[in-house]
């Protein structure tokens, strides 16, 4: 390319969310000029920790490290940009009658307390891991390609269709029966198949449900369960974990990373457009109306908010604007962050214990969290809703003052289309039920609050840019995974104004912090080069 | 011993019957026992107050499939499948409806009083989901694929299936995968705005179903129903005579060509000798010969009441009894002494030789399922009631009616207590009076009413968990999944033992297909051996 020493940049990353980041980090670490643009003051999108309250360090948004992906953190090296992961260990359900489960991180001590609620549950729990376990060596190879387009003929896509094809034919037949009951099936039903404690079966099916808008009894739920045992396959660390210093810490290591590679980063740079010319990405104008060139444009963004607001439409196909508008993308989930003095004490499980250093989960039942999701189906939050609650100081003592606490709420379900729609008034109403439900099991919480953020979802396409305010960058339903996601036929990173690439969570595999869509899109622009 | 035959057929369901036929077809002496002295299963036309008849089961067909209704010449025994028009007609409660008409056209101008974008966009889904179904009905052909595959045969067959849906092209093969996984309520969000439309179609995805339609996969329902008809979307079709003159012409259908059917005959076990099929014995103690048994009972009654526990390994057994089996459909039959005179419609009944729907919107079916997930009966149902006596007057006294409703969702478990006069009365009493609302005379025209329960279909028709499609119709439990995994190709552990009914490939719903390829089953494998 003759003009490369004239321009300034080969690619623009608009969005300086994780999975930006990696994008950027890869690219740059390839030889190309990088910059990222971030509209916020801060980076990591919703990765990310700002001390809302003085002295206390919210993980704002997104609140654990799940399965980011250890190729990333050993390519990048982000150990030596200051990632630290530190394990959560246990997952502690208070019951309605008094009683309790915790899930501890030692095998032994989990079935000790299994068995406790059912010799039989205890048995099934360790044949149920090892199935697992196997699951998740089934799709892994699935989670770490470029999804082939199964109508192309063209070879890249025929290569990758084929290497699928071979993966699953040399799977056992029970395997491969084992992977379509969970991809197609409900969590509830899932694991009836294999428990009966209830409050198991519920905590266990809760994590199917994050981010859906789903309940436990709805089929597609199932898959979910896999992610507790894909980190351990990976050997990095366990299922789940905390960054030291917050989920902002993440993205701080990778966009450290990323600088030592290049990488030019700018905050408080909202992007108003994405350019093109005869249907090739040209740059991009910025919010004060500065044009920025490149050849690349990345977008991190959800497909809504890139195509259908930052794009010109007339520089699309109807087809995929279609497919666009269609794209399920609504929003069920609300934050609520606190500042406490003290530790929750819990009715069942009463005293500071290991127990509140890992997460405790308000998931008593089936019938209780498909209530909770009965009530967002009509377009009101969960009056009684199921909540995932960390305390990150507990292991980080550097994220509160002193003696004092953080605690993290990720609440479900909160529809983004509320009746009547989200106002302050219904954001605290939201906020009030939260802690009158977890009040219900540690009645100490009202005394100790000193600080409250409420976090609805529609807060969180306004702050942070998710389209209805949805975690995942569009719902993780089984018609709108792999090569559906977000849309047929461009599954694979690219969009039809060529030089427009899409990385965020929008595309495959998926919302969490992994990182894995921002590396892959890097590979799909790399094979490009000389597009 | 009481003689020996080529196969015994258990269950003169219609599968069963259909199953019959074809092995009688092929020149094999065939036996089918039924245990109550009627045949057709659930597909029964039977009196429930003196002087009224009605069907006990579905009141509609999925539609036999056409290559059934040709091959056994169907229409030579009498039946006769009538398209009913209007085929639907969804009652809202402010006196005005929507009728689906069997001609395309027709259907949009209905549409159009209500949307007239989803009236355009009518034929265009019309055309969308027979396609769709056309790809479905290629797979319910014969046995599914293996997957993964083992020999060269089951490699071959999912290629050419892989083929075949690459023959789909860019246009049709992602929005295939792409609905089949879908909730009906996205699916049909996407098409249209019209909440009864939207409501009536997803009605039929749901129907049989335990789900509601803004569960995931239930678009995969929606395209069953057409793959195994090869109708379009939202037709009707009945049979002549209700669909005990289904049941007729099947048994005549298999009685022409030598099949014997006997009834009050219950199977007690089924005989296995060294992991081959002897025969069956029967309650009163008799042994009936036979290499070849096929049962047209439901996967789990079959394998875990007519089979020896010894004759399943545990995890086999494990798996049978994971297959879910939850009724939630019943049906109430009201003797009427005039025709409802519903509001909006003339009181004449001309609209009404089809379905009669409640199922104003998705929301109102949801939250009809939402009752039955906590064991409750919905107390607003959905609702589908036909009039077959305005067709034929032989069903009722003269100048009086009969009509069948289908109610769902009346779970078979119920969270206090069990099915018994009083809640039986309870659901007669709550159709009535939503029926009402739309058609003022009619509570006062119920001379009688009976009602069949989920509990009922499994005491009397022997369903399992009173569901009548053998197994739920979810995608977990269709194709090679269907009714277990490894299991799909009919044939089950013991040697020369085939299962025919709906709890087998393609599954659920009155379409023969499952009779049919299991009898393709037997017969290829001579005699019920392995093969070689």
């Amino acid at each position: 390319m003759p003009d490369r020493a004239a321009r300034r940049y080969d690619v623009i990353v608009v969005g300086g969310g994780h999975n930006g980041l990696v994008n950027a980090a890869y690219l740059a670490r390839a030889g190309r000029r990088v910059l990222v643009l971030e509209r916020r003051h801060v980076l990591g999108g919703a990765a990310v920790t700002e001390e809302v309250y003085p002295g206390f360090q919210y993980s704002v948004c997104s609140y654990v490290v799940s399965l980011l992906r250890p190729e990333i953190i050993r390519d990048l090296e982000l150990a030596s940009y200051g990632l630290e992961i530190l394990p959560l260990e246990s997952t502690f359900t208070p019951m309605a009658n008094g009683d309790y489960l915790v899930r501890w991180a030692d095998h032994d001590q989990t079935r000790r307390e299994l068995y406790r609620h059912s010799p039989r549950d205890a048995e099934a729990y360790d044949l149920f891991g090892r199935l697992m376990y196997k699951m998740a060596f089934a799709v892994k190879p699935i989670l770490q390609m470029v999804p082939p387009d199964p109508t192309s003929f063209s070879p890249r896509d025929l290569l990758g269709l084929s290497r699928l094809g071979k993966h699953f034919a040399g799977l056992e037949r029970e395997e491969f029966a084992a992977l379509y009951k969970l991809m197609t099936m409900s969590a509830a039903d899932y694991l009836d198949e294999w428990f009966e404690t209830e409050v198991l079966k519920s905590t266990m099916s809760a994590s199917g449900i994050i981010g859906t808008f789903l309940g436990p009894r709805s089929p597609g739920t199932a898959y979910v369960l896999l992610h507790h045992y894909m980190g351990e396959i990976d050997g990095a660390f366990r299922a789940w974990g905390f960054a030291r210093g917050g989920t902002g810490s993440v993205s701080m290591a990778i966009a450290r990373a990323a600088e030592s590679h290049g990488v030019e980063i700018r905050t408080e740079a909202p992007v108003e457009r994405i350019l093109a010319e005869g249907g090739r990405a040209t740059g991009v104008v910025l919010e004060n109306g500065d044009e920025i060139r490149a050849p690349v444009v990345v977008s991190a963004l959800d497909p809504k908010l890139t195509f259908l607001k930052l794009v010109d439409s007339a520089d699309l196909p109807e087809d995929f604007m279609s497919a666009l508008r269609r794209f399920k993308i609504r929003g069920s989930s609300g934050k609520v962050n606190l500042a406490l003095d003290g530790l929750p004490d819990f009715r069942s499980l009463p005293g500071v214990g290991p127990h509140l250093r890992g997460a405790m989960s308000i998931s008593p039942s089936i019938d209780y969290l498909e209530r909770a999701y009965d009530d967002a189906k009509y377009g009101e939050f969960s009056r009684q809703p199921y909540m995932d609650i960390v305390i990150p100081s507990m292991i980080d003592p550097a994220m509160a003052p002193p003696g004092k606490h953080v605690m993290s709420i990720f609440v479900q379900y909160a529809p983004y289309a509320l009746n009547g729609g989200w106002n302050d008034a219904r954001r605290e109403e939201f906020g009030d039920t939260v802690i009158d439900t977890l009040a219900e099991h540690a009645p100490n919480i009202r005394d100790i609050i000193l600080h409250r953020q409420v976090l609805t979802p529609a807060d969180m396409e306004t702050e942070f840019g998710l389209t209805e305010g949805n975690i995942f960058h569009g719902e993780l339903s089984l018609h709108q995974l792999f090569f559906l996601r977000p849309t047929p036929a461009w599954a694979d990173y690219r969009s039809p104004i060529r030089g427009l690439y899409q990385c965020g969570s929008g595309t495959h595999p998926g919302g969490g912090i992994t990182g894995a869509p921002g590396r892959l899109a890097a590979q799909a622009i790399l094979r490009d080069r000389n597009r | 011993m009481s003689g020996a035959y080529d196969a015994v057929v258990i269950g003169a369901g219609h599968n069963g019957l259909v199953a019959a036929a074809y092995l009688a077809r092929a020149g094999r002496s065939v036996l089918v026992v039924e245990r109550r002295d009627v045949i057709g299963g659930a597909t029964a036309t039977e009196e429930f107050h003196p002087g009224f008849r009605a069907d006990v089961g579905p009141h509609r067909m999925h539609g036999l499939h056409p290559s059934v209704i040709g091959e056994l010449e169907l229409t030579t025994h009498g039946l006769l499948v009538r398209r009913p028009d209007p085929s639907i007609v969804a009652l809202l409660a402010n006196g005005s409806h929507l009728a689906l008409r069997t001609g395309v056209g027709a259907t949009q101008d209905e549409i159009a009083k209500f949307s007239h974008r989803d009236a355009a966009r009518w034929p265009e889904f019309v055309s969308r989901m027979a396609a769709f179904a056309d790809f479905l009905a290629g797979l319910y052909e014969q046995a599914p694929p293996v997957v993964p595959p083992g020999s060269r045969g089951e490699k071959l067959q999912l290629l050419k299936l892989a083929a075949r849906a690459r023959r789909q092209g860019k246009d049709q093969l992602p929005e295939l995968l792409r609905t089949i996984p879908m909730s009906a309520a996205e699916l049909l969000g996407d098409w249209f705005e019209s909440d009864v439309l939207q409501g009536t179609l997803a009605a039929r995805a749901v129907s049989g179903l335990s789900q509601g339609p803004m569960a995931a996969g239930t678009a995969f329902h929606l395209l069953h129903a057409l793959a195994a008809s090869g109708e379009r979307v939202g037709m009707t079709l009945v049979p002549e005579g209700g669909m005990g003159s289904l049941a007729k012409a099947l048994a005549r259908a298999a009685e022409a060509r030598g099949a014997e059917i006997r009834t009050s005959q219950a199977v007690d076990r089924i005989a296995i000798n060294d992991g081959a099929v002897e025969g069956v014995v029967l309650a009163d103690g008799s042994h009936i010969q036979s290499a070849t048994v096929l049962s047209n009972a439901d996967p789990r009654h079959t394998m875990l009441e007519l089979l020896e526990p010894d004759c399943l390994t545990p995890d086999f057994r494990h798996a049978v009894r994971n297959i879910r089996l939850r009724g939630v459909c019943a049906r109430v039959q009201l003797a009427i002494g005039e025709l409802p005179v519903f509001r909006g419609l003339s009181a004449d009944g001309s609209r009404l030789h089809g379905c009669i729907s409640i199922s104003p919107s998705v929301e109102y079916l949801e939250r009809a399922c939402d009752d039955a997930k906590y064991g409750c009966v919905s107390e607003a149902p959905y609702l589908e009631a036909v009039i077959p006596s305005l067709r034929d007057p032989s069903l009722a006294p003269p100048g009086r009616h009969v009509m069948s409703v289908f109610v769902q969702y009346a779970p078979y478990e119920l969270k206090d207590g069990s099915w018994d006069d009083r809640t039986r009365a309870t659901l007669a009493r709550n159709v009535v009076e939503t029926l009402s609302e739309y058609a003022p005379n009619l509570a006062t025209a119920v001379e009688a009413s009976s009602v069949v329960t989920p509990a009922d279909y499994e005491s009397v028709f022997g369903m399992s968990g009173g569901d009548p499609q053998h197994g739920e119709m979810t995608l977990d439990q269709a194709l090679f999944m269907r009714p277990v995994p490894g299991w799909a190709g009919y044939r089950l552990p013991p040697r020369g033992l085939y299962l025919c009914g709906a709890g087998a490939h393609p599954g659920g719903g009155v379409t023969g297909i499952p009779g049919r390829n299991a009898a393709r089953a037997v017969l290829q494998r001579p005699h019920g051996g392995d093969p070689a």
